[in-house]
């Protein structure tokens, strides 16, 4: 069976069919064309696919966004399955970044994808980074967390965070220097656990919500959690906002650079 | 006094997966006092390091973070709930 096909359109106009796969969202007051066309001009960085990035990617890609880069070593194993909604049964073993831009591409064939089958580390971050609008952490540990948010900083890109445990989650958009950064929030790095216990739908919702972030600050729409931590707590449903500061010492953000130069 | 306790995520592992304990304090006692009383129901490296000032957990008081209130010293009153949120890495 073959599906139709779209070739890449100009970059300051919308065709036909765009304007008929967005139309419920052209609708959304204060969205229209212009927004669209920004998210048609975007290229994200998502690192990580997988429950996270399942449900990010997928409305990343629903939504229009034009270029979107897939960041992940890993394969799909069988215990991927309860959270990682991109996938399927018959996807196992297939390495993440294919499978995701084959689901991607069937979802929305008028955007690029680029699966990148790297881990990130110090030395690929920049790579990986400079040619992208910002960054989405879709990552399952703190070590490669705190790689990325090192590497958005030092590039200044827009990171949006999001993490997920048992039945919580937690959500914060960082803009470098501006706004305080994962250092800032976790100052001490915690002890990273083997396996993190995670429920499917909880994954889903801040992965979810992580894409609302990026296409608000990608169509310069409402504000951000930059500064504010969102807290779910799915047990009870409830819901908490941290205020968080900069810390002026952060090793990675902090303005003591800045002095030094002076 | 009592005070409810909400733990989340690895805390909560640590007080054998309950999400909420009640606990009786004297009057006039504080987040420290508190850390504490948790000792005696469940064993959590993570607030021992709290005590040290070297933790990313957030304590929040009736959803307001220490770090606005008095910190550690912060006083409690009867009612009070106070939530340890430590950060989280899974994906």
């Amino acid at each position: 069976m073959s599906s139709p096909s779209f070739p890449r359109s100009p970059e300051d106009e919308l065709t036909q069919s765009e304007v008929e796969r967005y139309d419920r969202q052209l609708r959304i007051a204060g969205f229209g064309r212009g927004s669209q066309l920004k998210l048609k001009r975007a290229k994200v960085a998502v690192v990580g696919a997988g429950g996270l990035g399942s449900a990010a990617l997928l409305y990343l890609a629903a939504a229009g966004i034009g270029r979107i880069k897939v960041v992940d070593d890993g394969v799909v194993e069988l215990s991927n399955l309860n959270r990682q909604i991109l996938y399927t049964t018959e996807d196992i073993g297939r390495p993440k970044p294919e499978a995701a831009s084959r689901r991607l591409r069937e979802l929305n064939p008028e955007i690029e994808i680029e699966p990148l089958q790297e881990k990130l580390t110090d030395e690929n971050a920049e790579d990986l980074l400079k040619d992208v609008d910002l960054a989405i952490d879709c990552l399952d540990n703190f070590e490669t967390r705190f790689i990325l948010n090192r590497a958005c900083i030092s590039n200044s890109k827009p990171l949006v965070h999001g993490a997920v445990y048992g039945l919580e989650g937690r959500l914060m958009t960082i803009i470098p220097r501006r706004s305080p950064c994962l250092a800032c929030l976790i100052p001490r790095k915690p002890k990273e656990a083997a396996v993190v216990p995670v429920l499917g739908s909880l994954a889903g919702l801040v992965g979810a919500l992580e894409a609302l972030e990026a296409v608000k600050l990608l169509a310069g729409l409402g504000s951000s959690t930059a500064g504010r931590l969102l807290v779910i707590d799915g047990y009870d449903l409830s819901f908490y906002w941290i205020d968080v500061r900069r810390d002026p010492s952060c090793p990675i953000c902090g303005e003591k650079w800045w002095i030094e130069e002076r | 006094m009592r005070i409810i306790v909400k733990t989340f995520a690895t805390l909560r592992e640590a007080f054998g997966g309950r999400g909420v304990l009640y606990l009786d304090l004297p009057d006039g006692s504080t987040i420290k006092d508190l850390l504490k009383a948790l000792r005696g129901c469940g064993s959590a490296d993570e607030l021992d390091d709290l005590v040290e000032g070297r933790s990313s957990v957030k304590v929040l008081v009736n959803g307001r973070e220490i770090t606005y209130l008095a910190g550690l010293e912060t006083r409690l009153r009867d009612g009070d709930v106070v939530a340890f949120i430590p950060p989280v890495a899974g994906g």
